[in-house]
């Protein structure tokens, strides 16, 4: 027996309130999933990429002082044609995703701190769209697809539900998993971005300058966690073997892009024109059919969020994710309510 | 004594299949064994009283809770120990009792120091800081009974508790509940097909069976025979006090072991059968009235006619 064995004691402590039950779930849940080292490999990987964008922001912050010093003109005008040869010098590579017409459109206005709330923004959009979707991809690929299929393999559903827990709240708290793992490898590091671009600008007015950018980083998150952790959610809910999820998480990713490529082809074929031309992505065809990608979707929402573009442009994205998001949390709510 | 659970009318319909079917039921404190056949609509009942099933039609009450609307306040008041082996793979025992705890509404800190004064209570040693998943059925079991139990619930639900655990264990499991009963004034349903548990433990018996209740009955009441019936253990020469009895008009059956059970319709039975033992010179060891066992009872219930009205 163990010596401090006192048997069976009556409970005496004050319980939590029943608003945050569900907080129990996703602390188990990130609990679990870090018990993976591949996860852990994945995090720490994340965070790389956030070292070539504060190089970046560096670069830039530098060459804005020394636009303020020595790139104004001797009649007080901006040297537009230095400012054009470093804007084009860092949207080469992703051009016709970005909108480079409206960067130059602010560049040429001369305004500094316009053109560094802009650079700011677009710096931090292509953040979240580039390294950290792939990583995205990765990591909820990892995490959430043993989320519910390993409770419905292990019928660990009866000991949430016979405790006070409501489907709604294990749901809250399954999809706050992912969401806690997207949060650490994107919001995070923007934010900590943000920092050092703040860090590294000239000084503290700087600040009311680009204010609005960590509040796009944070609702940007919410447009990222939502529709993905309800996707693999939904997926993981439908099968008691989480590899099956796991190999539905990457198809929805792999085939919706990969068909939207095969569009771009055909067009870039048609148009005679190379496969990444700004005239064959700007294409009405390419363009109706962005949403079939979940990856542009969710672009185009960071794009709106960020401002680069209109609601105009970016509808069919944003109208996409909240039809996948829907359709998700519905089948999701009916496979939690299943096996009562 | 006021009941614990009150169901009146309860009718629970799957499209063309009725689990249950206009169940009218009282359930006071203490221990009560559910018993009935498989399919008989057990399980259905319980998930009901849990809240996680709505009854077709009906009323029913539990702990003075609506079960159609106050759902989450019963289970807020209740520990359930599932049938199902059901964990969370990845968990080690002390966490996964910690776990209940916390979705109890217990504090992380203080339900990890519940959890572990839960296992010690449980005899489980070094061996709660494996996975669950590496855990024998008799393990799993005890952790399940820990969870059940460690928000210190005011009423128990335990589905087959003692499945899968061998004699010594089951013996201990039954101690325990008997315990919390006892000494914590804890009241207990236990569902399960094991008669003898019943028999140990329970202070009243519910008998379902094709989605009726067709008995509830505290345990005394079925151990009583109809008739004046004794169980005679004599020394020698047995069969000549069975004769005696038997021109007596006793109806006499002779067991196995070398007893006898005599029964009359007769008042002045004791009487009778010391009178047969001085005629026949039979020396009587012991004399005890004889009693029901619970399968017989069982038995003769669920295999009453479909038309049977229920016993209450």
């Amino acid at each position: 027996m163990p010596i401090h064995d006192v048997g069976y004691r009556r409970l005496t402590n004050e319980k939590n309130s029943s608003l945050f039950r569900w907080l129990a779930i996703c602390r188990i849940g990130v609990q679990l999933a870090l018990k993976s080292k591949w996860v852990k490999r994945i995090m720490l990987t994340a965070w790389l990429p956030m070292t070539y964008w504060a190089a970046g922001f560096f670069v830039i912050e530098k060459q804005l002082i020394a636009d303020q010093l020595s790139l104004v003109g001797g009649d007080g005008s901006l040297n537009q044609a230095a400012m054009l040869a470093l804007t084009e010098s860092i949207t080469n590579r992703f051009s016709f995703f970005l909108g480079v017409d409206d960067l130059q459109n602010v560049f040429q206005s001369g305004d500094i701190p316009e053109i560094r709330n802009t650079i700011w923004r677009w710096m931090l959009m292509s953040f979240f769209r580039y390294p950290q979707a792939i990583v995205i991809l990765f990591l909820v690929g990892f995490i959430a697809p043993s989320l519910i299929s390993q409770d419905i393999r292990s019928r660990a559903f009866l000991l949430y539900f016979s405790r006070p827990i409501s489907k709604l709240e294990y749901i809250c708290g399954k999809i706050c998993v992912p969401s806690i793992f997207i949060t650490l490898v994107t919001t995070l590091p923007a934010l900590c971005l943000y920092m050092i671009a703040l860090l590294m600008s000239p000084d503290i007015s700087t600040f009311p300058q680009t204010w609005d950018i960590p509040v796009r980083i944070v609702i940007a998150t919410f447009g990222l966690v939502i529709p993905t952790s309800a996707v693999a959610l939904m997926l993981s809910s439908l099968t008691q073997e989480s590899r099956f999820a796991n190999f539905s998480w990457f198809a929805v990713w792999g085939l919706g892009h990969g068909a939207w490529l095969t569009i771009v082809l055909a067009t870039a074929l048609q148009m005679g024109l190379p496969l990444w031309d700004p005239e064959v992505m700007r294409s009405e065809v390419v363009t109706n059919w962005s949403a079939i990608s979940l990856y542009n979707s969710l672009g185009s929402l960071q794009s709106y969020i960020f401002g680069f573009e209109t609601f105009a442009e970016s509808w069919r994205g944003i109208i996409s994710l909240f039809g996948i998001t829907a359709f998700s949390m519905t089948i999701l709510y009916r496979r939690v309510s299943s096996p009562m | 004594m006021t009941s614990l659970i009150s169901l009146k009318q309860i009718t629970k319909s799957f499209k063309s299949m009725r689990a249950l079917d206009g169940i009218d039921l009282e359930i006071r404190a203490g221990i009560t064994g559910l018993l009935g056949p498989n399919g008989a609509g057990k399980s259905t009942l319980i998930k009901l009283l849990l809240g996680l099933v709505q009854p077709t039609s009906g009323t029913a009450s539990f702990l003075g809770f609506d079960v159609r609307k106050q759902g989450r306040q019963i289970r807020n008041r209740i520990g359930y120990m599932p049938e199902d082996d059901c964990y969370i793979s990845g968990l080690s025992g002390v966490n996964a009792v910690q776990f209940s705890g916390c979705l109890s509404g217990i504090p992380k800190t203080e339900s990890l120091r519940r959890a572990h004064e839960i296992l010690d209570f449980c005899d489980m040693k070094q061996e709660r800081y494996r996975m669950v998943d590496t855990y024998s059925t008799g393990m799993r079991q005890k952790i399940k009974f820990a969870s059940a139990i460690v928000h210190d619930p005011e009423f128990l639900i335990l589905d087959e508790p003692t499945s899968g655990l061998d004699p010594e264990e089951r013996e201990t499991l039954l101690k325990r509940i008997r315990l919390l009963a006892s000494q914590m004034g804890k009241s207990v349903l236990i569902s399960t097909h094991i008669l003898p548990d019943v028999q140990a433990i329970c202070d009243d018996v519910v008998i379902l069976s094709q989605g009726k209740v067709k008995l509830c009955e505290p345990l005394a009441n079925l151990n009583r025979t109809t008739n004046p019936s004794f169980c005679i253990r004599a020394i020698e020469n047995i069969d000549q006090l069975a004769q005696e009895l038997d021109t007596n008009d006793v109806e006499v059956i002779k067991n196995p072991d070398g007893t006898l059970t005599v029964a009359s319709q007769s008042p002045e039975l004791p009487e009778i059968i010391w009178k047969a033992a001085y005629q026949t010179g039979v020396n009587i060891q012991s004399l005890i009235p004889a009693r029901n066992s619970l399968e017989e009872v069982f038995l003769s219930t669920v295999t009453e006619s479909p038309n049977t009205e229920e016993v209450d």
